[in-house]
């Protein structure tokens, strides 16, 4: 029986060694066809099989299973596809295309049957799915490669919703910081129709408690409303409830950040509650407040 | 060597061979030589039963290529295996696509064996397959200098240049009658003083116009038992035999000790047991893996089973030349086309071809009734099949 010592090892060398094995590829004419239309034309090609009916993308000169020769029998497909699976990166390795992470997926263009990989940008790998209505992006320069087509992203008209109920967790926080000028005062007197000179007639403010033009209170409050619709839970939400305490003016030129923070949810309902604050460049609280909001159905 | 039943070659397909076949990828040249062997042997690929596919180890970068292959090889949903050897590879999935027919387990293989080497780093590759710690220093691919030096020191230089020169402008006349090999200079005789000179030397006396190319190029060829090809109302060229002997040392490893050849150990013992007394009376042609025009001429000897200066003579009377009385390679041989996983397979291929009478522009001018091939790999690995006009009975 052999015994097992690991000082054997110790006295064992290992030999390293790298060799080079550098090689090129022929992409031959049905392969090449394809590179020059998407380098030229920045089309898509495929080949179809008049026996079985099947649409390969990317070409290729024979159907493997009616054994047709396809070399002849080219369509051109839509830039847009569905993703039909997908994987998320994440390790590195020199010869990898982009920098990871990155979602590498299977995307079947509209009017084919076989997907083919590619790398798919502008949604987030917590966000990915299945499914996901996508559309060429090409290279603004060409390699001749399959990289002609720099990626793939969600296709236009389709918006990445926020974040679901369930995705949703107590203590999630989200923020928009703007600096409120005259013209966003003056703005918001049209919009509004509230021409008070308190916010329009300087003489007239000297004489308030601020000493100065303020501007509207519902200007610094309504910019809450960027940071629930666009960002937590973000596109999709529906606002039920937002009240609002005003502890501080807003003048001119000062810079505020509006915040949400998650601090309860109502199973029952599926409802979330945030807290909001509003804090001026001093770090002074402006204003604090609550919201009730209905999170949008998850994605998919 | 028990074999169940007959098997005959019924199909033989190949692509063109060229140093380049940038237009078609690996699946779509090999399409080339299943299309052709499939209507030669007038069958469609749905009476494949089984795939025997083979190239060399690395030397185009692509792992597992059978799978991909396809697409073009007509694999799908069939028995397919992949078997690798070396050079010998092609000539091994001719054994192992006979030996599954001879077995009974299938009643139609398809051989298949290819490469791109333009796409690849031949040596490399090779380098590769040494032992890492004492022998990778030595590797030098496939190119070697060292049988040139014995022939020299064996005949004499004028005389062994000469010989290697005019076997090498031998197989340039074949290659030209062969419309698909890769190397066809039109020489003539009056240049073998010139190039055994001016040739570009790679390893000491081996120069470049000796030396077979790197070939891109895929054969197939179709193996069927006994009744599958009187149902298709062919008549094969009929396995007799083969044998493979694989050598395990580099070359010699006892230093200058005299060696039994692979070359030879195989011809013995293939010969005995076909009852073969006299191999250049009973053999009608040799389709010889000769990877130089040096190896080639000195194989003669060993492939032969003669003795001195025998080898050298068959070249200097031309008795290896296409009209000669022992002609090798109206094919053109190795050191015109190579296209490595293949070659050995081109050799069965050619022998076959003129077995059945369908050479072509190089068929040979006179019946033959039995023909050798031959593959040659690894270290000095050989390979023989034996193929005929008549069922062996």
């Amino acid at each position: 029986m052999t015994t097992y010592d690991k000082a054997d090892y110790k006295e064992s060398f290992v030999v390293k060694g790298k060799l080079a094995l550098p090689y090129q590829y022929f992409a031959g004419r049905t392969g090449s066809k394809f590179l020059i239309a998407l380098r030229d034309k920045k089309k898509i090609l495929g080949v179809r099989c008049n026996t079985c009916k099947k649409v390969f993308v990317p070409p290729r000169q024979t159907c493997e299973k009616c054994f047709e020769d396809l070399s002849e029998n080219w369509v051109e497909l839509s830039d847009k596809g569905v993703v039909t699976d997908f994987t998320v990166v994440r390790y590195a390795e020199p010869h990898q295309p982009v920098k990871p992470p990155y979602i590498l997926a299977m995307i079947k263009l509209d009017g084919a049957d076989t997907p083919f990989a590619h790398i798919v940008r502008g949604v987030a790998p917590s966000k990915m799915k299945e499914g996901l209505k996508v559309q060429a992006q090409f290279a603004k320069k060409t390699t001749s490669t399959i990289m002609d087509i720099e990626c793939f992203r969600p296709a236009s008209g389709q918006f990445e919703l926020g974040y679901s109920y369930d995705e949703l967790e107590i203590g999630m926080s989200a923020s928009f910081t703007k600096t409120i000028t005259e013209t966003d005062v003056y703005l918001f007197a049209g919009i509004s129709g509230d021409f008070n000179p308190m916010h329009l007639n300087e003489e007239f403010a000297k004489k308030t408690p601020f000493g100065t033009r303020i501007a509207h209170g519902a200007l610094p409050q309504s910019l809450i409303a960027s940071v629930l619709g666009m960002k937590l839970p973000g596109l999709g939400t529906v606002a039920l409830e937002i009240n609002t305490r005003f502890l501080g003016p807003t003048y001119f030129g000062d810079t505020v950040t509006a915040s949400a923070e998650v601090i309860e949810k109502l199973e029952k309902k599926r409802w979330v509650r945030l807290e909001l604050r509003w804090i001026n460049q001093h770090g002074k609280l402006i204003g604090i407040g609550d919201a009730l909001v209905i999170p949008p159905a998850p994605a998919g | 060597m028990k074999r169940n039943r007959n098997v005959g070659i019924i199909g033989v397909g190949q692509s063109r061979y060229s140093s380049h076949r940038e237009e078609v990828n690996q699946p779509e040249m090999i399409h080339e030589a299943v299309v052709e062997a499939l209507a030669m042997a007038g069958m469609t690929m749905d009476e494949v039963d089984c795939i025997v596919h083979g190239n060399m180890e690395l030397f185009e970068m692509v792992h597992q290529p059978d799978l991909w292959h396809t697409i073009g090889t007509g694999a799908f949903g069939r028995e397919n295996i992949r078997i690798t050897t070396g050079g010998t590879t092609g000539a091994t999935i001719a054994c192992a696509a006979d030996n599954l027919v001879a077995s009974g387990l299938h009643d139609v293989v398809m051989a298949i064996g290819f490469e791109k080497l333009q796409e690849g780093h031949t040596t490399g590759g090779i380098t590769n397959m040494a032992d890492p710690l004492w022998a990778r220093q030595l590797q030098t691919g496939a190119l070697t200098g060292m049988t040139a030096a014995e022939m020299i020191e064996e005949f004499g230089e004028e005389r062994a240049k000469k010989a290697s020169m005019k076997y090498r402008i031998l197989m340039d006349e074949n290659c030209m009658r062969n419309q698909k090999a890769h190397r066809r200079l039109g020489l003539t005789m009056d240049q073998a003083d010139d190039l055994m000179v001016n040739s570009p030397a790679l390893v000491g006396e081996l120069r470049m116009i000796h030396m077979c190319s790197q070939s891109d190029g895929a054969c197939v060829v179709i193996f069927a038992s006994e009744e599958k090809a009187k149902q298709l109302g062919i008549a094969p060229a009929w396995v007799k035999d083969h044998i493979t002997a694989h050598r395990e040392e580099m070359f010699c490893i006892f230093g200058r000790e005299p060696y039994k050849t692979s070359m030879r150990y195989c011809a013995e013992k293939l010969f005995e047991r076909n009852n073969i007394k006299d191999p250049r009376k009973e053999i009608d042609v040799f389709e010889m893996y000769d990877p130089s025009s040096w190896w080639g001429t000195d194989w003669i000897r060993e492939f032969l089973l003669l003795e001195g200066d025998e080898h050298l003579k068959m070249v200097e009377n031309s008795d290896i030349a296409f009209d000669g009385s022992f002609p090798i390679n109206p094919s053109g041989g190795v050191i015109g086309s190579n296209p490595i996983g293949a070659t050995a397979l081109v050799r069965v291929a050619e022998a076959a071809l003129q077995v059945m009478g369908k050479a072509g522009e190089h068929q040979l001018p006179k019946p033959i009734n039995q023909a050798l091939a031959s593959g040659f790999g690894g270290t000095m690995w050989t390979v023989l099949m034996l193929l005929t006009k008549q069922p062996p009975v």
